[in-house]
């Protein structure tokens, strides 16, 4: 008996006092699924390649309220459906508090920062050997991003800040750069990038076919002096681009906007989305549904509709009428029978025969039964893919659709806008530009151009793209096209959760 | 399985052992006065009587081997072992009998009187009352500072907070520990499993628990087996039906109607008249379209059953005791069509071995495979806003299969709003099998001195779950079939090892206690997802629900561009050890002393070890000489500080990370990585220090007792999100305080008015106070999203909903111009009457954010319950009531207008809107509903929570010694059991118990109607 429990004894205080201390080694099991850059071998240089992968994914992955809030101020489209402070947007009735607009700030931000870790990760690949000339030929293409990012904030908040690291902490103390800083500093960065960059078509490059290339990086610098309204540097830019001949204009406007699109030789920069080829399983898109009509008889049965919330507007339509276009105007709008109606008891003239509630490819839009529709009237159809060119089994609206940015027809309106507004440039004319993009649209060639005519043109040509017709309007004082326009309405202000944290906001 | 135990049931209940009479007299030992309603039970059953008005009883017992229980309150207990004797009287001595049982106290027991902690016990009796899947539901309203939300929907547990809430990134909810098994939650066992739950309240007494124990540790004891006892067979069991209640009225086609034409929108107007094409017109009223569907009814059973079954099998001899169990659980949901269920059986063995005298070893087992079928939320949502002016089934809808249900697009709406969708093409599984036991040796080393137990506990947990949407057409669109497959595999397991030591010479008592524990806990999760498969699911196939077709290809990433991974894996490994150690020291049991420390090492963060001590001291006034005041009995007040750690919140090791992406590029999938600079840093846990006093009294012949502590506890170097300007990524760290304070009381009075007639009253309330100290120099952080802001500001509760205050609606166009506010203001907002009056916070003349104010919590600042009860002869009645109050729930159902504007709204609602001068001075006109201005967050959205409930009615019969043909009834009561029949709120919702005050889609919480039997052979 007494054995026994010293036994016990023994054995209970030993299992306590030997095994005891030995589990402490649990305490350095690490976490699992973790994977810190501390890990990153900097040697192995593939992983230069997934991180400017990464910069792309960044550039593409525009979050649906981003474009809407760039595009909406013009006098081409009206926002529809139910975003009340976006259609009080629309009519320059701001809402500092409004969550597309703290959003939309966020998403552009966020990519440019992470732009700037990035930038800073593939310096140290570079330190550590990877191939030099290409890690600055990555840094170079997101540079680019950078400022074409930069450009969107700059014009829909006018002063803003510019961050130059990955490290939020200084902005504290960051002043705000004025707009027209905001344009040199982006023109200043493309100069900087330009001598790294690819000298090709973004479709003729082999490895991220479609990415940034030389051109991308002129175009945006054209776009940020046309802002400041430095026109001679606008033609520099845009000259260099048109004689370079890398681009021409898609013979078809069209088709442009539809798969045969896609890497067209007239795309300087697109936002690239795929379902792979296959009718299930991994895609990659964006969220298209925004421009979709809320009612409609697809010539492919089962695929969704949109929420009808962007409808080019009557003035447009009727602009365009009036101009006598037919495949820009056919492009640019799609019609309900709803809206041909009302087009008809609006317009004076009679509609040419290709306004029709069907498309060329047999999706009927809107109600068919003579009902309301209730939220837009007219599509954009440069944001509609017919549904037979859709991967069978794919039912979601626009779905492998690609979102294109700079157009080269923006590259030759932009080298007349300079030119008439007092620039030189040998590389092509005014006449020339406007003309070439005349033709690619079915309409006769005009001579001696003004402001006016590069204006309309450029109305006609990028009605609901990006905004291109506000910042235009804008930028020649020509804003009583637009209602309600008064100039303090030039910029959105800043959202009230930014300027809790940025005091320096209230300063802009 | 029901059949079984009906026939089980039956064969029990033709049994009928022999009975011993017996008979005697209690009287109290000093004034030989009778003692009028003590209690006398034979152990280890329910079998029970009290004494009459001569201190006199009677009653009958198996055999011979029975032991009486005789108590009464304020006297000591009493066991006698029956024998040959048919009578027995006793004199009682007096006694603090209650302040002398043992209280769990957490790797041990201590006297209830030698508390100086905050500590609460529940007993099965209580817990037993409550018809619901898990004990904790049976708390609500019993434990002051305890509160429990509860969820209406089969198998899903209930919400508890102990002293409100001090994380807001960690979870808040209480350690649980089952028999020395530290657990997330006891949703899995069965109440009438479970002998006791005891609330750890404050920090003195969860200190023992370390770096787990910031929100409260709840302990649990199964039952157990008697030594010396006759095996005994219980069965516990009720049947019942579960009824909504309170249901949200939405408006009908008249009130929609009304509404929609209102607004003045054209786009409502087309979708009426589209309702007219497409349904006719009504006859009854030729201006409505002729249908009328009330959501709610279609989706909604109007009753649903529930029932429980438990056999318990106790016993034990000299050297060893047992406890066996099964039992039988299981609720039907209120959706209709879908499968919405709750089933679980449980199986449990305990075993207790004296092997020497002073060497005892057992063990136990318990085992519980449950399956529960989720109804999908969006049910709810769908149910409030589809609009009245489409059918659930259209027969118009000829595109749409397998069935042809109504579709609101067919109408122009945006979305399709039938809630049939998601209960027709669907079904969400969760199938769990857990186990968890414990195998333990516990060794005298010096009798009734030195002792040491060592204790193995484990539990493992499978979870299966298994979501598929069927393919079907709505008439619209195809959706195609998807099947999402998880499986979840929880390995814990906690080792301890405990010396205990006490010792008592003169008038010092110690008991002192050291010990060392290991604690693993190893999660795993694997899930697939697909959207192809081979044959096409539906209810008629589930034997088909499997990825097995080898052409089937699963892929990477889920359709829908959110970025959703097809497949997963995933696990998580958090160990510990650590060192504890407790003295309690008495003094001539006046002065008390205790202090506990546990020194906690894990693995999870950077800082790897913490120190967790507390002490506390009390001073029993009533034992001092000079104390004579007649009336109080006992009268201790207690003293304590201790400090716990809170480490449910995600580590950080504060790096920067890769985070890994898809993209397309010339329609190829490629996958990038996107360096985010931007890290948490979270190296340590969240640090609660409490400071708590009390007082514990008995008074006038221990009828009466008062429990009522005050505490302030603060948590220190609290997870926190730091905003970052610009960017979305926000980073964690340990730099907040938050403070939650409060007044805790209990009462509870019990007396017999005659030899038939007893009474019991008790009360109980909580107050409480939650404020925010300290954001790491932040004046603010935003919670909830931006439209529905919450705000966490300094000097005000966590995360306190933010915006307008509404001062009623502008009646005219008179009261605009003279409300002062700026014409272009007005103007611009369109401000016309109709609209809100919001308060011009800064007397700026204008509406804008810096008017924004703090409109409550969504934490009650009073929580209180009380309950009544009385026996007469063979009757007992209990009434258990409950409330909250000063609380807000968010109505996200009515704020979701701002985002679709045109769908139903509810009855109050539609037929309360401002049309006229005078008509309204709560709510907007109905175009005003759809004005920006209008959709401010402000208090129109955030009504009062308040609630009072009648939370549980039970009405008993004992059927003991009645004589049925003939044959004496052994020990067996009925009852009648009605759980929350009445609750009374202003909230506009289905109900006032939302658990984060965010109600989207809650699912309703039903009346439960039960009748039960209890019986032990």
């Amino acid at each position: 008996m007494k054995t026994n429990r010293s036994f016990f004894i023994t054995m209970g205080l030993s299992l306590a006092l030997f095994i005891a201390p030995s589990c402490d080694s649990l305490l350095d099991e690490p976490q699992e699924t973790l994977i810190l850059e501390e890990g990153v071998d900097y040697s192995n240089t593939a992983l230069v390649h997934e991180l400017i992968e990464g910069a792309y994914y960044g550039l593409y992955d525009i979050q649906w309220e981003t474009f809407p809030l760039i595009s909406v101020r013009g006098d081409d489209v009206i926002p529809k459906g139910d975003q009340e402070p976006l259609i009080q947007t629309d009519v320059f009735n701001y809402d500092r508090s409004f969550w597309m607009y703290n959003s939309a700030w966020l998403n552009l931000y966020s990519d440019i920062i992470n732009w700037h870790a990035a930038i800073e990760e593939l310096e140290r690949f570079k330190a550590a050997g990877a191939n030099a000339d290409e890690v600055d030929q990555f840094i170079a293409e997101i540079r680019v991003m950078q400022g074409f990012e930069l450009l969107q904030l700059a014009r829909v908040w006018g002063n803003i800040l510019i961050p130059n690291s990955s490290q939020t902490s200084t902005l504290f103390e960051t002043a705000i750069t004025p707009f027209d800083a905001v344009m040199v500093y982006i023109s200043d960065l493309m100069d900087e990038a330009l001598p790294n960059l690819l000298d090709t078509a973004p479709n003729q490059r082999t490895y991220i076919r479609g990415g940034i290339t030389r051109h991308t990086a002129l175009s945006v610098k054209a776009m940020a002096n046309l802002e400041i309204k430095e026109w001679q540097k606008v033609a520099d830019a845009t000259g260099e681009i048109i004689s370079s001949n890398r681009f021409s204009l898609f013979p078809d406007y069209y088709t442009l906007f539809k798969t045969a699109g896609k890497l067209a030789s007239e795309n300087i920069l697109e936002f690239q989305f795929s379902d792979f080829g296959e009718g299930a399983g991994e895609e990659v898109n964006y969220l298209n549904n925004f421009f979709g009509p809320s009612n409609w008889t697809p010539a492919v049965d089962g695929v969704g509709t949109g929420w009808g919330f962007w409808e080019p507007s009557m003035k447009y339509i009727t602009f365009m009428l009036d101009r006598g276009e037919t495949e820009r105007l056919e492009t640019s709008v799609l019609f309900t029978a709803e809206g041909i109606q009302n087009l008809e008891a609006e317009y004076e003239g009679t509609l040419p025969p290709f306004i029709s509630n069907t498309t060329r490819e047999g999706d009927i839009w809107g109600t068919t039964d003579g009902s309301a529709n209730p939220r837009s009237i007219f599509s954009s159809g440069k944001h509609y893919l017919p549904t037979t060119e859709m991967i069978p089994g794919r039912t979601s609206y626009g779905s492998n659709k690609n979102f294109i940015c700079i157009r080269y027809s923006e590259i030759l309106l932009m080298h007349a806008e300079a030119l008439v507004s007092g620039a030189s440039n040998a590389s092509m004319s005014a006449d020339e530009a406007v003309n070439a993009v005349r033709t690619r649209a079915q309409l006769s060639s005009i001579s001696g151009v003004t402001i006016d005519d590069v204006l309309d043109e450029k109305f006609a040509e990028f009605g609901m793209e990006w905004g291109i017709r506000f910042y235009d309007l804008v930028r020649h004082n020509r804003t009583s096209e637009i209602e309600g326009y008064s100039p303090e309405d030039r910029f959105l202000p800043y959202p009230l959760a930014q300027l809790d944290l940025l005091p320096q906001l209230n300063d802009g | 399985m029901k059949v079984i135990f009906t026939a089980f049931l039956m064969t029990c209940s033709v049994i009928v052992y022999s009975q011993v009479r017996i008979s005697g007299t209690v009287t109290d030992a000093e004034t030989g006065e009778p003692l009028i309603g003590g209690t006398i039970i034979e152990k280890g059953t329910t079998n029970g009587t009290v004494t009459d008005i001569e201190g006199r009883y009677q009653f009958s017992v198996p055999g011979p081997d029975a032991v009486l229980v005789f108590s009464f309150i304020g006297y000591k207990t009493v066991e006698q072992l029956v024998g040959n004797r048919s009578e027995i009287s006793l004199q009682m001595e007096t006694d603090i009998a209650e302040l002398e049982a043992l209280v769990i106290v957490g790797y041990g027991a201590l006297k209830e009187k030698d508390l100086t902690s905050a500590i609460t016990t529940l007993k099965a009796d209580e817990i037993l009352k409550t018809p619901s899947s898990t004990a904790m539901q049976a708390l609500q309203g019993k434990v002051p500072g305890v509160q429990i939300v509860s969820s209406g929907a089969p198998g899903s547990g209930s919400t508890v907070r102990i002293r409100g809430v001090g994380t807001l990134e960690g979870e808040s909810k209480p350690l649980y520990v089952v028999d020395g098994m530290f657990l997330d939650d006891i949703d899995f066992l069965n109440p009438a499993d479970i002998e006791s739950i005891s609330v750890l309240k404050d920090a003195s007494a969860a200190a023992i628990y370390g770096v787990q124990a910031a929100n409260g540790v709840i302990l649990v004891e199964t039952k157990r087996g008697s030594y010396n006892s006759a095996p005994t067979i219980t069965y516990d069991g009720y049947y019942g039906i579960q009824r909504a209640q309170n249901i949200l009225q939405p408006a009908n086609t008249q009130q929609f109607v009304d509404y929609a034409l209102a607004t003045g929108s054209p786009a409502d107007e087309a979708f009426i008249s589209n309702a007219f094409q497409r349904y006719g017109r009504s006859r009854i009223n030729t201006e409505l379209p002729d249908v009328n569907t009330n959501w709610y009814d279609e989706v909604m059973r109007s009753v649903a059953p529930m029932q429980s079954h438990t056999f318990t099998v106790n016993g034990g001899n000299e050297t060893s005791r047992y406890s066996i169990g099964a039992g039988y659980f299981n609720q039907e949901g209120l959706v209709k069509q879908v499968q919405n269920s709750f089933e679980r059986f449980n199986f449990r063995t305990k075993l207790d071995v004296a092997v020497k005298d002073w060497l005892d070893i057992g063990g136990n087992i318990n085992l519980t495979k449950s399956e529960q079928h989720v109804a999908p939320e969006a049910v709810w949502f769908n149910s409030y806003f589809a609009v009245p002016i489409f059918p659930a089934f259209d027969e118009t809808n000829t595109a749409a299969f397998p069935r042809q249900l109504g579709n609101a697009k067919l109408l122009g709406y945006r979305g399709r709003q039938n809630p049939l969708y998601n209960m027709y093409y669907s079904d969400d599984q969760n199938e769990a099998f857990r186990a968890l036991g414990n195998v333990y040796a516990d060794i005298d080393l010096i009798p009734s001195k030195l002792n040491f137990k060592t204790t193995y506990n484990y539990t493992y947990n499978n979870l299966n779950v298994r979501n598929i949407d069927f393919r079907y057409h709505d008439g619209i669109t195809i959706f195609s079939p998807e099947l999402e497959k998880k499986t979840e595999t929880t390995f814990r397991q906690n080792w301890d090892n405990i010396l205990t030591y006490t010792e008592s010479f003169g008038k010092h008592n110690i008991t002192a206690m050291a010990g060392y524990t290991v604690w693993t806990r190893n999660w795993q999760q694997l899930k697939i997802f697909a959207d192809t498969l081979a044959v096409s699911p539906s209810f008629d196939n589930e034997e088909l629900w499997y990825f097995n077709d080898p052409a089937q290809e699963i892929n990477t990433l889920r359709s829908g561009g959110d970025g959703e991974n097809f497949t997963g894996d995933d696990g998580e490994v958090f160990n510990g050890t650590s060192y504890l150690a407790r003295v309690a020291y008495n003094y001539d049991d006046r002065y008390l002393l205790y202090g506990t420390v546990r020194r906690d090492g894990t693995n999870k963060f950077q800082e790897k070890w913490g120190l967790f001590p507390t002490i506390g001291a009390g001073w029993v006034i009533s034992e001092e000489s000079f104390f004579n005041a007649e009336p109080v009995d006992f009268l201790k007040l207690r003293a304590s500080w201790g400090k716990l750690g809170n480490a449910n919140v995600d580590a950080s090791v504060g790096q920067p990370t890769y985070e890994i992406e898809n993209l397309a590029i010339d329609d190829r999938l490629e996958s990038g990585v996107v360096p985010i600079k931007q890290f948490d840093f979270l190296d340590r846990w969240e640090t609660t220090v409490e400071t708590n006093i009390g007082v514990s009294a008995r008074l006038l012949n221990n009828r009466l007792s008062i429990e009522t502590d005050y505490y302030v506890r603060d948590t220190e170097d609290a997870a926190l999100t730091v905003i970052l300007p610009l960017i979305r990524n926000d980073v964690r760290l340990n730099v907040g305080t938050f403070r939650n304070q409060g007044l805790e009381m209990a009462l509870n009075w019990s007396d017999n008015l005659t030899s038939d007639l007893a009474y019991r009253v008790g009360g109980n309330f909580a107050t409480l106070k939650n404020e925010v100290l300290y954001l790491g120099g932040q004046e603010y952080i935003n919670a909830g999203s931006a439209e529905f802001r919450q705000r966490s500001i300094v000097g005000e509760p966590l995360e306190a909903f933010f915006g307008y205050e509404v001062e009623g609606i502008f009646q005219n166009e008179a009261q605009i111009t003279a409300s002062g506010l700026d014409p272009t203001f007005v103007s611009e907002s369109g401000i016309e009457p109709g609209d809100f009056i919001y308060k011009d916070q800064n007397d700026d003349n204008i509406i804008d954010d810096l008017d924004r104010v703090v409109l409550g919590s969504f934490l009650p600042n009073l929580t209180y319950g009380f309950s009544l009860g009385a026996t007469y002869k063979r009757f007992d009645l209990s009434v258990d009531c409950q409330g909250q109050s000063g609380y807000k729930i968010l109505n996200r159902k009515r704020g979701e207008i701002i985002f679709t504007q045109d769908t139903n709204i509810d009855s109050e609602l539609a037929s309360n809107l401002w049309t006229g001068e005078g008509t309204s001075n709560r709510y907007p006109s109905a175009a005003g509903l759809r004005k920006g201005y209008n959709q401010a967050m402000s208090d129109y959205f955030v009504e009062d929570g308040s609630y009072f409930r009648i939370q549980n009615v039970r009405f008993t019969y004992d059927l003991n010694g009645l004589d049925v043909f003939g044959a004496s009834i052994p020990n067996a009561r009925v009852y009648l059991t009605a759980e929350r029949p009445l609750t009374v709120f202003n909230y506009n919702g289905f109900n006032p118990e939302v658990d984060n005050g965010i109600d989207r889609q809650v699912y309703p919480i039903p009346a439960v109607y039960t009748i039960g039997f209890n019986m032990t052979l």
